[in-house]
């Protein structure tokens, strides 16, 4: 699987290489009428490539809106946001779309699969985006699907796959594209344990080829597979530690 | 780079997901392309049809009628008169270099008996040059000669269809007697088919020597109704009729302006026909192009719901990498295939409906309506699916993404 390897990426950059995530003082609030709600405050974080964050907090203390900066998908009303070393505020349409597609893979909540199209199309998709030719993007996405655990499955529509199973369409989707960062926004809250469990074996394996994980998680117990735990309360950050995460099948 | 087949296939996907919205949705293209080519070839045929029935008057023809026209001179009123010195006013070379052939015309309409075979003629008396003008040609016997307009001869020249109407199937009609009204007229002629694309049917006729039709069916008169006058060609056919109007004034003592009789020019009664036939397929376009215009709001209406429906795909999408101008293209080519297959479908039941004779009238494809029909759908799904697509490519992709 050095396709989905990251380490040899690593081994090879200058060791100077920029972090992955590097947010400085990043606010972002909304008008809501005459309130104007700050949903992340002078938020500063650094993640460094191979690391696996969990973020976690309460209910409407700003994850969701720090993930949707970090994925390029907003930009933070003030501060300033690099990743692997590109202010990301300099990029058009076209640059950032290309950072999204090459760079990010994303692991959504609700799984986010597209309907009507197979867990194969689904997960080469982005490799289309990219303009990958068609036979490498055939074979990647069914290396990425294979392993997910899905070799078997690549023809089933969403709707025919268990939320587990949808769920790892959406990792191999995210990783197909061999990107420099996983985001995942409450990968498991849609899953019962069993599968949550399953999910978070494969992230720490994902991890363990040198992969960097930003995960979103309610739950303390997800939490715990992480190598770092970032708390968020009221859209600040109050604590940052790093954690021996725990092994799966413990 | 992504490719163009790779977003066909995607739109083509996002088509099959609802097949019954998007068959309804063509439907509207699909009857706003076939109403075009139907109502332009309606509007084609009909214009064909009346330029056809002005040609089977005659080839470069003018026509004076003096239906009844009086004219005032002083204290008593007279009553203009076509008769024999018109005609050789008319024929004369050096006043009418332009006239090629001066014919009377008494028309009359009897009933035409042989033995128990009757049929409903148009009589027409006349002189033997009649025959070329209004473009007879005789297919066995022979016409009518000068000779027997001088000897008052009962002889007939029969039109194709009352000759079939006349005589049964295998029986020769040539030397046989018919009856018109009260009188026995012999056959010497059949003329060869001329279609029946006028309004009244010119194979219909009966074409005698004017001076038998006087004696027999409608008595002698020192006048004529009506005159034949055949030009030389298409582009003197206006000098002939100054000629005409000119000596027709002199013989009844006035101008041409006021002349009493009614000249028709069949090259400017083709011009007006024409235009009107045009004014009229203009027409018909316009309603075919309103009906174009309500299935293009259609398509527009429906993929706005599309884009509504799919945001969350959108945000999707633009989360994994789509830019803004694939989005865009993708609702674009969606609604660009929406369009050109109603087009498509909708030409091919334009062209099979103008088969179909309608409201009398054989339609006739115009060459210009099927590329221009196809061409308008495309522009349809084009100006239809812009906005939609615009509104698609423009959402951001955490709203998209929030979207319930
Ligand atoms: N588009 C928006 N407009 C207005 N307010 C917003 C918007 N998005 C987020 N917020 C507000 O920002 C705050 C943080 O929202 P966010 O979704 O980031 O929380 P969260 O930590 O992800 O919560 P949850 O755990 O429930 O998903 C909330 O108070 C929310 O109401
Ligand atoms: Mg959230």
């Amino acid at each position: 699987m050095t396709v989905f390897d990251a380490r040899s990426d690593a081994a090879s950059a200058p060791p100077a290489s920029p972090p992955v995530i590097m947010l400085a003082d990043v606010m972002k609030s909304y008008a809501m009428g005459s309130e104007v709600v700050h949903a992340v405050r002078h938020v500063d974080l650094r993640v460094d490539r191979g690391e696996f964050v969990a973020i976690v907090g309460a209910s409407g203390s700003g994850k969701s809106t720090l993930m949707s900066i970090t994925g390029c998908l907003d930009f933070p009303t003030s501060g300033h946001y690099s990743l692997e070393g590109v202010n990301i505020r300099d990029l058009d349409d076209r640059a950032l779309s290309r950072i999204r597609n090459t760079r990010i893979g994303f692991v959504f909540q609700g799984f986010n699969l597209i309907p009507r199209m197979s867990a194969l199309q689904n997960v080469e998709l982005p490799l289309v985006y990219g303009g990958i030719p068609h036979r490498e993007r055939r074979q990647r996405a069914v290396a990425a699907l294979t392993l997910v655990g899905l070799a078997n499955r690549l023809d089933h529509w969403p709707n025919e796959l268990s939320g587990g199973q949808q769920q790892r369409v959406a990792v191999a989707r995210a990783i197909g594209t061999n990107p420099a960062l996983i985001l995942a926004d409450e990968p498991t809250g849609a899953l019962d344990t069993t599968s949550s469990l399953e999910l978070m074996a494969l992230f720490h394996e994902l991890h363990a080829h040198g992969r960097t994980i930003v995960m979103i998680t309610h739950e303390h117990d997800i939490a715990a597979f992480a190598s770092r735990v970032v708390e968020l309360r009221d859209g600040s950050i109050i604590s940052d530690r790093r954690q021996e995460p725990t092994s799966v099948g413990a | 780079m992504f490719r163009l087949l790779d977003s066909v296939r995607m739109a083509l996907r996002g088509i099959g997901s609802n097949w019954l919205r998007t068959l309804l949705t063509m439907l509207g293209v699909l009857i706003g392309v076939a109403s075009v080519i139907v109502l332009l070839a309606i509007g084609t045929g009909s214009s064909q049809s009346i330029q056809n029935s002005i040609q089977s008057l005659g080839t470069n023809t003018l026509t004076v009628f003096s239906a009844g026209q009086f004219s005032s001179s002083g204290p008593q009123i007279r009553f203009n008169q076509l008769n024999a010195q018109s005609i050789t006013l008319l024929s004369n070379r050096e006043n009418a270099p332009d006239v090629k052939s001066v014919s009377p015309v008494i028309s009359t309409s009897v009933t035409a008996t042989n033995g128990t075979l009757t049929y409903t003629t148009s009589v027409i008396g006349s002189t033997p040059s009649y025959l070329a003008a209004s473009n007879y040609t005789v297919s066995a016997g022979r016409a009518i000669t000068s000779a027997d307009v001088a000897a008052h001869a009962q002889v007939v020249d029969l039109g194709a269809s009352a000759a079939s109407g006349l005589f049964s199937v295998g029986s020769n009609p040539l030397g046989q007697q018919i009856t018109l009204g009260n009188a026995q007229f012999t056959v010497v002629g059949l003329l060869a088919a001329k279609g029946s694309s006028g309004l009244s049917n010119a194979d219909a006729v009966a074409i005698a020597p004017y001076t038998a039709v006087e004696d027999q069916l409608t008595g002698e008169s020192t006048s004529f109704s009506e005159l034949l006058i055949q030009g030389r060609s298409a582009s003197t056919l206006s000098l002939a009729q100054g000629e005409v109007e000119s000596i027709l004034a002199a013989q009844n003592d006035t101008t041409v302006a006021s002349l009493p009789f009614t000249v028709l020019n069949q090259a400017s009664l083709i011009s007006t026909a024409t235009s009107s036939a045009k004014t009229f397929t203009t027409l018909l376009g316009w309603v075919a192009a309103v009906s174009l215009l309500v299935g293009a709001i259609g398509v527009m209406n429906i993929m706005l719901v599309t884009v509504t429906e799919r945001t969350r795909e959108i945000g999707i999408r633009k989360a994994i990498g789509a830019r803004k101008l694939i989005v865009l293209f993708q609702f674009l080519v969606e609604s660009v295939v929406i369009s050109f297959l109603g087009g498509v479908i909708g030409a091919a039941a334009g062209i099979g409906v103008s088969h179909f004779t309608i409201a009398g009238v054989k339609p006739v494809l115009a060459s210009y309506s099927v590329p221009l029909a196809l061409g308008v759908a495309l522009g349809v799904g084009v100006l239809a699916g812009i906005y939609p697509a615009y509104r698609a490519a423009s959402l951001r992709p955490v709203d998209a993404l929030r979207y319930e």
